[in-house]
């Protein structure tokens, strides 16, 4: 049980359900990791909310403490964005696997991302759908034999960060499922970040991804701190180390524009007011607004 | 026939003419005369072109019926002249601003054989004559008509004054050219001469559209937020609470989709604030998947339907009561929720509240139906600001969270309160779950579950108020049933020498239904006569379902048409007769 002034402590977000998810499956890292930025921002559970797409990754819903939703394939975003637009004072953190995101729901990661809500957003990104059992994804590599492309995919992979990039995204990080250590501070600064943060997490799907297994990764991701000066406000740069998904790929907050406004705070009836959209829920005297019907 | 004494007046014009500007204009003036209007839009999905109609029905009792007959046509275009020349009455008139109009030979045998008065105003010539613009024939008119009617000219310039305050520069020529239009009649035309008409004090009172007394109705609950996706005939409620918001603080997003806009909605909702989403069927159908999310998750939601015609895009900017088992069945899977109709401006107002108030004490998705013809129709209405529910919203107070929050209840309601509450957090949760929210596969525990929440529809049922019963159901001869507009042509039916014969019960609560009135005519259904603005009586078929027998005795429209007034009262002494 957390309170409100006490230090929040890793248990507060404890849940005694036991996790289904595969052996060496990546989600384990990544929920380790959620809880410990949540810990590390010193959020107790009573102050966030987790919404959780339908997916591998949703299963975990029920494995983690805190205010939670775990709703439709694909429509994270725009719950997770309603929520966030309600009330600024619980963090939203969103979370949801490659297919939903790039397929189904991808019209919503755009508009996201457009509009810069503010909200945490952790794609888990395992290249293909898992749960479903093994079926192609945009982020399965090109020529992979997945269990509806026998003869193998035809289609080219998606580089998801950049295609964030792109859209003018505010905060883009890549980090991988294997490394808690470097997830856990990649989600302390995205959720610390004011706006739409994206997070790709390479994620390891041992049971039906057997192109980029855990060592697939180890043998190429890169951290961008050993890039000497390298300057993440820089979103040519950014552009550029994010391009290579093959031989050298770069992890870390590969963009971050700490200026752009999210969209609330852009609202001009909003400014001023210090109060969220659910403290005014009230009945309201409307004899004014009905006068000019005279 | 028409025991009220009733003046019709259309402007017809292509789109794009200030068809609209005109009838709205017209409008105030005749409410600001001490009289009732109710006035009807008909036009094309173009943005210049085709056809549009603005016609005002006027009485010296409230009204909310429209006529297909007309006194007096005035018409800028010629195909409005073609469309709309065989509605005039008998000793009509046509007023048209076109050059060397050629009636077919039809048209002139209907214009003698009516005595139709036929005239040309070539009100852009005037108007540019007085030094005003192209623009200022409407205002040319607008005085021409003004006289016909016998309406005050002062009145007329008073309007016209507030109308276009903001353009001063433009204003005086505006005036100019409506007192131009007022002297060239020599008389008022007596089909249409507004002194036969007993005066009331309605220059107190307003013009709303449907849309905007729902607007008005989601704030005074306590909405803070409204989404939607621009889909005729809701459009305009994302527009008129946009232009509200800087006054309130409520925010309004336009999302990229109807599936992103019911999203938001449930998301904003969960978080507790009161979020409205608007749509038209087609958007609905993009949406279901989340009404059934918001069943099971227990999510309160709100989402108004406005009807028009389908199958898909149907007839866009015309009128339908065809989606109420869109309403009730749209989405998969079995979870409760309540479909509410509403039928003119102040349910409009009035039932909104208690959409909201419904879907948070119940903790399901409420859909409320409105159509075309409501949501752009221009009612004259007293003050109903004051038609305010106390807001319910059943939330647990902090101090008392002790149980789950899915927790199984005789009621099948169970304790809700909001995140940020300190004391127990919760998962909304859209898999089959258990009391607290986690996941379960459990064949009793599954059972149990759908077994609360469809307890809530009983509960909702058992505290629904009786539909509204209008006429003497003991002593007439035949009982007519309607929902949703339906109730707008009745009410000037029941004034008709058919009120003595008949009566009418209204469903506001179209679903859950209540049948405690209509159990009283299961023995003798063919007395029962349903009417509805669709093509297979969906609400006569939900009533036969539930009470076993069968309603033969139908009346439908379904060509994109609201309820003529003079049509109905005919239909049902037709089938009066026939049955």
């Amino acid at each position: 049980m957390s309170c409100d002034n006490c230090e929040v402590q890793y248990h507060d977000y404890y849940s005694e359900n036991i996790y289904t998810w595969c052996t060496n499956c990546g989600n384990y890292g990544i929920s380790a990791a959620l809880k410990r930025a949540l810990v590390a921002t010193s959020i107790p559970p009573h102050k966030v909310l987790l919404a959780f797409d339908i997916g591998c990754n949703g299963n975990g819903a029920d494995k983690i403490g805190g205010y939670r939703f775990h709703g439709l394939h694909g429509r994270v975003l725009p719950f997770a964005a309603g929520a966030a637009l309600a009330n600024h004072n619980l963090k939203v953190v969103a979370s949801a696997g490659d297919g939903a995101t790039l397929s189904e729901g991808i019209n919503h990661l755009v508009h996201s991302v457009r509009n810069n809500y503010n909200i945490t957003f952790i794609l888990h990104n395992n290249g293909n759908y898992g749960l479903t059992t093994g079926q192609a994804s945009q982020t399965t590599k090109k020529g992979e034999h997945m269990n509806t492309s026998p003869e193998g995919v035809i289609t080219d992979s998606m580089n998801v960060a950049r295609f964030v990039m792109e859209l003018g995204g505010s905060f883009v990080a890549r980090t991988f499922s294997g490394d808690v250590h470097q997830m856990s501070h990649i989600f302390e600064a995205a959720i610390n970040h004011k706006g739409f943060a994206f997070v790709e997490v390479l994620q390891s799907c041992p049971t039906y991804n057997k192109a980029t297994p855990h060592e697939w990764y180890m043998e190429r991701i890169y951290d961008t701190i050993t890039i000497p000066n390298y300057d993440n406000s820089n979103r040519d740069w950014a552009r550029e180390i994010a391009t290579d998904m093959e031989n050298k790929i770069a992890t870390g907050i590969l963009y971050h524009d700490k200026s752009k406004l999210d969209y609330y705070s852009q609202l001009p009836q909003r400014q001023d007011i210090q109060t969220t959209l659910v403290d005014e829920v009230r009945k309201t005297d409307v004899k004014d607004l009905v006068a000019s019907f005279r | 026939m028409i025991d009220r004494k009733r003046i019709t007046i259309k402007f017809a014009g292509e789109s794009g003419q200030g068809v609209n500007s005109l009838g709205e204009i017209m409008s105030k003036l005749i409410k600001n005369s001490n009289l009732y209007v109710f006035a009807y839009r008909e036009y094309p999905s173009l943005i210049k072109g085709g056809f549009a109609s603005y016609q005002l029905n006027i009485s010296d009792h409230p009204i909310s019926s429209t006529t297909a007959k007309c006194q007096l046509l005035v018409c800028q275009s010629r195909s409005a002249v073609h469309e709309y020349l065989q509605t005039l009455e008998k000793n009509g008139k046509l007023i048209h601003t076109l050059t060397k109009l050629a009636f077919s030979a039809e048209e002139q045998e209907y214009i003698a054989e009516n005595a139709i008065e036929t005239q040309y105003v070539d009100s852009t010539k005037l108007a540019i004559e007085s030094g005003g613009s192209k623009l200022m024939g409407n205002m040319i008119l607008l005085g021409v008509v003004t006289k016909l009617m016998g309406a005050d000219l002062a009145k007329l310039e008073e309007i016209i004054s507030i109308q276009f305050a903001s353009k001063p520069d433009l204003l005086e020529k505006d005036l100019i050219c409506a007192r131009k239009g007022f002297d060239l009649e020599a008389s008022v035309l007596p089909a249409v001469d507004i002194s036969q008409l007993d005066k009331n004090n309605t220059s107190a009172q307003y013009l709303v559209t449907g849309n905007e007394a729902l607007t008005l109705g989601a704030i005074a609950a306590g909405t803070r937020i409204f989404y939607g996706y621009p889909m005729t005939p809701s459009s305009s409620i994302l527009t008129y609470a946009a232009a509200l918001s800087q006054k309130t603080g409520i925010v309004v997003k336009q999302a990229e989709d109807e599936i992103t806009a019911v999203q938001m909605a449930i998301g904003s909702m969960f978080m507790g604030t009161r979020a409205v989403v608007a749509t038209s069927g087609g958007g609905f159908d993009l949406m279901t998947e989340t009404i059934s999310l918001a069943g099971i998750t227990e999510t309160p939601l709100v989402c108004i339907l406005g009807q028009r015609p389908g199958p898909a895009t149907g007839m866009p900017t015309w009128t339908a009561a065809s989606d109420l088992n869109l309403a009730m069945y749209g989405g998969h899977g079995e979870f409760p929720r309540c479909v509410i109709a509403i039928s003119d401006a102040y349910s409009a107002f009035s039932q909104i509240q208690n959409a909201l108030n419904i879907s948070e004490e119940f903790q399901i998705p409420v859909i409320v139906l409105s159509e075309k013809h409501i949501a752009e129709g221009l009612f004259n209405v007293g003050d109903f600001s004051e038609m305010t529910l106390d807001i319910k919203r059943n939330l647990t107070t902090e101090e008392s969270v002790a149980t789950e929050r899915y927790a199984d209840t005789s009621s099948g309601i169970s304790p809700r309160w909001l995140p940020g509450v300190l004391e127990k957090t919760y998962l909304g949760n859209s898999d089959e779950h258990l009391e607290d929210g986690d996941l379960t596969e459990d064949a009793a525990a599954a059972e149990k579950m759908m077994n609360k929440r469809m307890r809530k529809l009983s509960t909702l049922k058992g505290q629904l108020p009786l539909p509204r019963v209008f006429g003497n159901l003991e002593t007439a001869k035949r009982v007519c049933v309607g929902w949703g507009s339906t109730l707008m042509a009745m009410n000037d039916v029941l004034a008709t020498e058919l009120g003595s014969e008949i009566a009418y019960i209204h469903y506001d609560f179209v679903y859950p239904v209540n049948l405690e009135l209509l159990r009283g005519f299961m023995n003798k259904p063919d007395d029962v006569f349903v009417i509805e603005n669709n093509q297979t009586g969906q609400f006569a078929n939900l009533l036969e379902h539930e009470l076993g027998v069968k309603f033969h005795n139908r009346i439908l429209k379904y060509n994109g048409r609201p309820f003529f007034f003079e049509e109905l009262v005919e239909n049902i002494k037709s089938l009066m007769s026939n049955s």
